[in-house]
């Protein structure tokens, strides 16, 4: 999997962004909301397994909302999404090393039937706790890929 | 909704720094340039609905939803 991260200063070849889900992260603060809960800024990463894989973003202001995601480098090899420099702005990325990639899945009655959003992946800085969900606009990622291939 | 009629090549102002031009119309597809701030986001309208929907359908699985695909992604990396 390749983040591109741009300005080209920033372009990460071969996943140098963390690729699990850190344990002890504090409150997110969401400056772009998931699409279609604009009231909703503050989340808290928490997980659900013991690999930093399965993890829950729930709202603080609502703890019935939340939204299961997981780092996409190890079902989706060949995923490269492109972060413009306006997200890279937003979230103050200074270090790639700093950037935490997450998908949202849409959990099926198996795991054959769930699937991950790539056009919107979420994007976290792990340093400022800035985080958005990036709609890549002009890219031509799945909104429902099947997270088993 | 305001609505303006221009041909190609002509351009709407939104606010202070918004345009939107007209570029070319071939058939039933209009071509438009949109330009905008860096911080203003610009997106088609049915990939936001399309997404929404994703976000919504995505939100607040069942205890026993999650508790299933956590089982079932423990079984396959054990493999």
């Amino acid at each position: 999997m390749t983040v591109t991260l741009n300005p080209a200063d920033l372009v990460c070849h071969d996943v140098a962004v963390t690729d699990d889900v850190p344990g002890d992260l504090p409150l997110l603060d969401l400056v772009r909301p998931m699409v279609g809960f604009p009231e909703h800024r503050a989340f808290a990463l928490v997980r659900l397994d013991d690999d930093g894989v399965l993890t829950s973003l729930t709202s603080v202001d609502d703890d019935q909302l939340r939204f299961l995601v997981v780092p996409p480098a190890q079902f989706f090899p060949d995923y490269a999404p492109v972060i413009d420099d306006e997200v890279v702005a937003e979230l103050e990325i200074a270090d790639v090393a700093d950037v935490l990639l997450l998908v949202v899945l849409t959990a099926g009655a198996t795991l054959a039937d769930t699937t991950a959003n790539l056009i919107a992946p979420v994007v976290v800085n792990v340093r400022t706790r800035k985080a958005a969900q990036v709609v890549l606009e002009t890219q031509d990622w799945p909104v429902a890929a099947p997270l088993m291939g | 909704m305001l609505v303006l009629s221009r041909r190609v090549g002509e351009s709407v102002v939104l606010g202070s720094d918004i345009v939107v031009t007209v570029l070319d119309v071939r058939g039933d597809l209009v071509r438009v340039g949109i330009k905008a701030p860096r911080s203003v986001e610009v997106h088609r309208a049915e990939l936001l609905e399309e997404l929404e929907e994703t976000n919504k359908q995505a939100a607040s699985p069942s205890e026993e939803t999650v508790a299933n695909l956590s089982e079932a992604l423990r079984r396959r990396s054990a493999e």
